[in-house]
């Protein structure tokens, strides 16, 4: 950071004392890492200390690597992953684990790109070799998950051209699988990396019944292979008055011109209903070919997409708004067993006994939706406390009011989470409602979400709570490599405040 | 602050401004008698952020017939004070936002020609709108609301103090000075661009502002030449037609009125500081200003002030650039900033936004706080009445349960002109003066979404 600041003291620098204890030459160089393509990177950023008590980096090191980096970054530049295993160990921070509470004076390991051991400082033995990072006065929490976004379907919200949000010439698109479109270059990711954002869900926007299927990605890697985690994870459907096809165009209307079916919510359920038999209908016809071997069975992509659906092997995503379409989609959705999570929900107050009733997991965004006119100014925000206390498992996304999910603004999903906890959510609910809740929903459970031993290091490191909008974080780790903590908005940032 | 105009161009905005002042003076006196604020009230054992003069731990604030008497460790005030035991609160100044298009019900542009100075937004001001209540419960007691930037030059302002619940008249800001909307840029050049008309360029937004001034310059000449014939004694003169528009464009010449420009890039603030100077007017403020950063040392000598987003980006090409450090930067070189909503969302939480700023760029509380406060009031112009909590001020005040720059503040009560307005403890919707229907104006009440719909 360029600026002078009053609340966010620069760390001391401590790498001069760890230099001190260097004595054993034969391990890694790892405060320094040699990318592929030959550019030196560093995990020394924005004045975190850092230094190898194996090996013989040291001030100097930090030095020479942070000029490195900022003569070499370019926005391209990523850093490989290490050539050999890194060991890093976050030391005498406090770790908010997520899974088993908080540990005020702890230790977490990486090694293998996973968290290799979690706990107390002194007892948990920190491996000979092993970066050391002082992270005295930090939190230490998993890496943020965003339950949806649409990273590298977007660039720049008004330029059609960067789009690839929805394809709306069909109301019932499972078909549409969103790692065809994925940009993994975006600059959205980086921009949302720094602020703790290490994983989300990336859906297809909204306006179609059912608008495609969705991807799990990690907010860092070289290619798009390295960084989506899981195709196809979910199917996003959608219910109420956007999807209907009223002829006005723009935003819930489908093209402009004269209304077509369905223009309706009975014609959009039926629609749906319709559409559930069919690939039932297909399914029946395509076994049945299989078992006679019959080559001239044709398959229907859109009829294959939806199968795995119907037999509930991969769950659901259905955003609704309001009370009375819920009781609706959710009819419809237990007739054909679905397995649902329900998204949006901010205008159910009316049914939320209801919706803790279905027992499915519930996002709820964006909790700054709008109430109605006369409604109290609260009823949104207190709605994941009040489905928390219903029993409800609540994920909160980083969706914005009053129009479609817009991830420039996804780094500000833990305040998403703060702003529930200042409307009654219990704080561990609502650091689990951006992290395990969510790593849960989509079957990331046992890889993403807590800091517990043998889970991917995705692990953030902040000066503070990481729910409040003063907090700076400091370091991001992703599969264990220190993220270079930069982006176009810091390299501009650092050009003008020469 | 604004002088009345004793001369004919200025007799519109004269006369609407008298009225404003009757009619708010029968408002407040009308208040008054029909809720039960106390003549004396002190806040005591409060965090007292004043936003001029820092924080004052377990500080007092007296207030006196809706002003502030009293404000530091203890006060003077009569023991028939009524008072509010803070402790453990915080205590701000009314929130501020010195961007917003909420309660215009959607007559955000008039988007018929690129130059309309004569729209005056009271016209428009619904005032029972919900986004009033809800900003009112995000601690927002002065709002500067803005014609949109569809038009290089837009309408007239109205600034409101959010007394939701009482009559529109008594809800107008008594005596703030006048503003003007300007824009820049893609809104403008596609708004009109669309429809094959000018401009549809940046060269052509500039040429349809000066043309518009080289207009006012031409009426104002023709009628000094009249006057001078009257002040000659030539009875047959013959006044020049009044034309609504121009006496407006004249206005902005005359420096009657606060230039606020619509603005994002870079190269089109100092276009806009140089053509203000070519026709000698003042730019007041440049709002959205995500580029500000970069010029902000030229921009600072200039004295014009910015109101910024604290980090959106992204949402146009002309917001490519837009960095959250940019209020911090500007302001480190010189610049006074604002933050603003342009957003019947964010209204409600600009304290948040504040908040940001101490995480990018590392802003002390202080100037965070003044950030939505002192130097929104700046902007509006309405600074020696209110923005901080000093001693004459007006007693717009906001009880907050957590420190206002952290994710976890609430407002618990909002005080304005030293009358209670909300209270969270109340129950139903926590207003106090408020009764029958609220109206829902949707949308999202930002100059871009409207004209995204508007352009297309």
């Amino acid at each position: 950071m360029s600026l002078p600041t009053s609340t966010n003291p620069p760390f001391p620098i401590l790498a001069a004392f760890f230099a001190e204890r260097v004595g054993d030459h034969r391990s890694i160089p790892a405060a320094v890492i040699l990318g592929q393509s030959g550019r030196t990177t560093t995990n020394a950023v924005e004045g975190l200390p850092v230094a190898s008590l194996g090996a013989t980096s040291s001030l100097r090191t930090l030095a020479l690597a942070g000029i490195a980096l900022a003569l070499f970054a370019t926005p391209t530049s990523l850093p490989a992953q290490p050539s050999q295993p890194q060991v890093i160990a976050i030391s005498g921070g406090k770790l908010l684990t997520v899974s088993h509470g908080t540990i005020e004076n702890g230790v977490l390991v990486i090694a293998d790109g996973k968290i290799a051991a979690v706990g107390e400082a002194g007892k948990v033995k920190i491996p000979s070799g092993a970066t050391v990072v002082d992270a005295k006065g930090m939190t230490v929490y998993p890496g943020l998950i965003d339950p949806e976004s649409n990273f590298g379907l977007t660039e720049i919200s008004a330029d059609q051209m960067t789009n690839d949000l929805v394809e709306r010439s069909d109301e019932i698109m499972p078909h549409m699988h969103v790692y065809d479109a994925f940009h993994s270059e975006t600059e959205l990711i980086p921009v949302a990396r720094l602020n703790g954002i290490t994983n989300a869900v990336v859906a297809p926007a909204g306006e179609d019944t059912i608008s495609g299927q969705d991807i799990f990605i990690q907010l860092y890697g070289k290619d798009r292979d390295q960084m989506i985690m899981g195709r196809d994870i979910a199917l996003a459907m959608n219910f109420g008055a956007e999807q209907r096809r009223r002829g006005s165009g723009g935003r819930g209307g489908g093209a402009a011109g004269r209304p077509e079916y369905p223009s309706t919510r009975m014609g959009l359920i039926t629609q749906l209903r319709q559409a559930f038999l069919d690939v039932q209908d297909y399914q029946a016809h395509r076994d049945a070919g299989a078992k006679k071997d019959d080559k001239t069975f044709k398959r229907d992509l859109k009829m294959e997409a939806l199968i795995p659906y119907l037999k509930g092997e991969r769950p659901v995503v259905i955003g609704v708004y309001e009370g009375y379409d819920v009781e609706t989609i959710m009819a419809l959705a237990q007739e054909f067993h679905l397995k649902v999570i329900l998204n949006h929900v901010t205008h159910t107050q009316e049914v939320l006994d209801k919706i803790a009733a279905y027992h499915v997991p519930v996002i709820v965004g964006s909790i700054y939706d709008f109430p109605r006119a006369d409604q109290r100014f609260d009823a949104v925000y207190t709605l994941p406390a009040e489905l928390a206390r219903r029993g409800v498992k609540v994920a909160i996304s980083s969706a914005d009011a009053g129009g479609p999910v817009s991830s420039h603004s996804a780094r500000n999903l833990p305040y998403a989470a703060g702003f529930a906890v200042a409307y009654g959510l219990p704080y561990d609910d609502a650091l689990k409602a951006i992290t395990l809740n969510v790593a849960e929903m989509f079957g990331f459970g046992d890889r993403l979400g807590s800091l517990d031993v043998g889970k991917i290091a995705n692990v953030v490191v902040a000066n503070g709570d990481p729910l409040d909008v003063r907090t700076d974080v400091k370091q991001v780790y992703i599969q264990g490599v220190p993220i270079p903590m930069e982006n176009r908005q810091t390299r501009l940032r650092d050009e003008y405040s020469k | 602050m604004h002088i009345f105009d004793p001369l004919p161009s200025g007799w519109r905005a004269a006369l609407r401004l008298a009225a404003v002042g009757i009619l708010s003076l029968a408002g407040s006196i009308a208040a008054a008698q029909a809720s039960s604020t106390p003549a004396d009230l002190v806040i005591k054992n409060a965090t007292v952020m004043t936003a001029s003069h820092g924080t004052i731990q377990n500080g007092s604030v007296w207030v006196h017939a809706g002003k502030i008497a009293g404000v530091g460790a203890t006060v003077d005030a009569p023991p028939s004070a009524a008072v509010v035991d803070a402790s453990g609160m915080w205590l701000t100044p009314g929130i501020i936002d010195p961007h917003s298009h909420s309660a215009l019900d959607s007559d955000i542009n008039e988007a018929t020609s690129p130059v309309t100075p004569s729209m005056h937004m009271i016209d428009a001001f619904d005032n029972r709108s919900a986004d009033l209540y809800r900003a009112l419960a995000g601690g927002v007691t002065t709002e500067l609301l803005l014609h949109g930037s569809a038009n290089m030059i837009g309408g007239q302002a109205v600034v409101i103090k959010n007394k939701f619940g009482l009559d529109r008249d008594a809800m107008l800001f008594p005596n703030a000075p006048g503003s003007i909307k300007f824009a820049s840029g893609e809104n403008p050049k596609r708004v009109y661009g669309s429809r094959d008309q000018l401009p549809s360029t940046r060269m052509g937004n500039f040429e349809v502002m000066r043309t518009a001034f080289e207009d006012a310059k031409h009426y104002m000449a023709e009628r000094d030449a009249y006057n001078a014939k009257v002040a000659k004694g030539d009875k047959d003169a013959v006044p020049p037609k009044r034309d609504l528009k121009l006496e407006a464009l004249a206005d902005v010449l005359r420096g009657k009125l606060y230039v606020q420009i619509h603005c994002y890039r870079a190269d089109e603030f100092l276009t806009e500081e140089a053509i203000a100077r070519e026709y000698g007017y003042k730019v007041r403020a440049f709002h959205h200003a995500l580029e500000m950063y970069k010029v902000a040392d030229k921009i600072a000598a200039d004295q014009t002030a910015i109101a910024t987003f604290s980090d959106w980006w992204g949402f146009k090409d002309e917001s490519r650039d837009a960095i959250p450090w940019n209020a911090v930067i500007s302001m480190r070189k010189g610049v006074k900033v604002a933050l603003k909503s342009d957003s019947d969302d964010h209204i409600r939480r600009l304290n948040q936004e504040a908040g940001k700023m101490v995480h990018y760029g590392g802003a002390t509380e202080d100037e965070a706080i003044r950030m939505v406060t002192l130097n929104p009031a700046w902007i509006i112009g309405v600074d020696d009445h209110t923005g901080s909590i000093d001693v004459g001020k007006d007693a717009d005040l906001v009880l907050w349960n957590h420190d206002p720059l952290s994710t976890y503040a609430r407002a618990q009560k909002v005080y304005i002109d030293g009358d209670l307005f909300f209270d969270v403890s109340l129950p139903g919707l926590g207003t106090t003066h408020f009764n029958g229907v609220m109206h829902d104006s949707g949308g999202f009440g930002s100059d871009d979404e409207i004209e995204a719909e508007d352009g297309q």
